[in-house]
């Protein structure tokens, strides 16, 4: 199988590799994995807790090229995106930006679910759960 | 119904012949192939014995100057029933089979794991590309270290399984449809679950032999 073009680049010239300091409260980690195939994919973000927006995001994927390419696109899709923005990312538009083939959409899956695990993550840091809790204690508070 | 190819005796579907024991080359399922009964404990001296004794049978030696429906009978048997053997001898195999035989087979795009167990093996990865980096007796003896716990929480879900198929043995013929489910559930959690680590126990496995021979 051949991997398309923007696979390959995201696969040679990775995007924004590394990570932030885990205890950093405006940094949200997901780390997800895909059973089967073994890859395991971590994605944080650096979210600016007043305007809710992604300034920065770094990752480290342990998987094949497709996994690596659609977590390193993840991280340039979600900069400057509100949450409540990347929350609704669905893995479709990885896939047609990577052109993955079917056996690889799986990879683009998991790039979904670690937007949703690194945010989910965030809020727990900046939430008592549910967002209406949090805006209901921010209306008590001003 | 199916007409034996030897005897010509019509009968319900099985391995072998009621009345003259010559293969019938009926489609069945794994268990009705062993001749077990549809249960996820199984005695495996038993069937062991029920594996040799069955393809001594039906073996396509002894029908080799049979008809062809005989021969080609022998032949199909045979092959189920290798099927049948190699599929439920091991437990995981035998839990990835029931699922499959319940039409739940186990898909590779929609099984999530747990976040801990997603955090181990990310970390684990990460001990194994320090060692890749620098073979040092500090990160030699870290991957180590991870190959222990790896195979620590593997032995743990590998009893995790026997107690699911404990639980659906036990079930009998629970009609309860929502106990079921969670029972589906929990299998499909814990064989991801297997999945996941026996790969990590591979790549653990590879990098320390690669440290080794450097």
């Amino acid at each position: 199988m051949a991997y398309s073009d923007k696979v390959i680049d995201h696969y040679n010239n990775p995007r924004n590799v590394g990570s932030f300091d885990k205890s950093d409260a405006d940094v949200g980690t997901g780390i997800v994995g895909a059973p089967e195939c073994g890859d395991v994919m971590k994605l944080q973000l650096r979210i600016n807790p007043d305007s809710r927006v992604i300034e920065d995001a770094r990752f480290k994927t342990f998987g094949c090229g497709s996994a690596i390419a659609s977590s390193s696109y993840v991280t340039e899709l979600v900069k400057g995106k509100h949450i409540d923005e990347a929350m609704t990312i669905k893995n479709t538009v990885i896939v047609s930006e990577l052109n993955l083939p079917p056996v690889k959409i799986h990879c683009s899956v998991l790039a979904e679910d670690a937007i949703k695990a690194a945010i989910g993550d965030w809020k727990k840091h900046h939430e008592d759960g549910e967002p209406a809790a949090a805006e209901q204690r921010k209306a008590q508070e001003g | 119904m199916i007409t034996c190819p030897s005897c010509m005796r019509a009968q319900a579907p099985a391995l072998v012949c009621a009345g003259c024991g010559a293969p019938l080359g009926a489609n069945l399922d794994l268990f009705a192939a062993m001749n077990l009964p549809r249960r996820l404990t199984i005695d495996a001296a038993a069937m062991e014995r029920a594996y040799h004794d069955l393809s001594r049978r039906i073996h396509p030696d002894r029908f080799a100057a049979a008809p062809a429906a005989v021969r080609d009978a022998s032949m199909r048997a045979t092959a189920l029933l290798t099927r049948a053997y190699r599929s439920l001898r091991d437990p995981i195999s035998r839990g990835r089979y029931w699922l499959e035989l319940h039409g739940r087979k186990l898909g590779e795009n929609n099984q999530q794991v747990p976040a801990e167990l997603a955090a181990m093996v990310f970390e684990t990865q990460e001990r194994l590309e320090e060692l890749r980096d620098s073979r040092t007796p500090e990160n030699l003896a870290a991957a180590r270290t991870r190959q222990t716990e790896a195979a620590r929480v593997l032995a743990d879900a590998k009893a995790e399984l026997a107690r699911n198929f404990a639980a659906w043995d036990g079930a009998g013929e629970d009609a309860d449809e929502e106990r079921r489910k969670a029972r589906f559930t929990n299998l499909k959690a814990i064989l991801s679950k297997i999945a996941y680590l026996t790969t990590l126990e591979r790549d653990i496995f590879r990098e320390l032999e690669t440290a080794r021979a450097a």
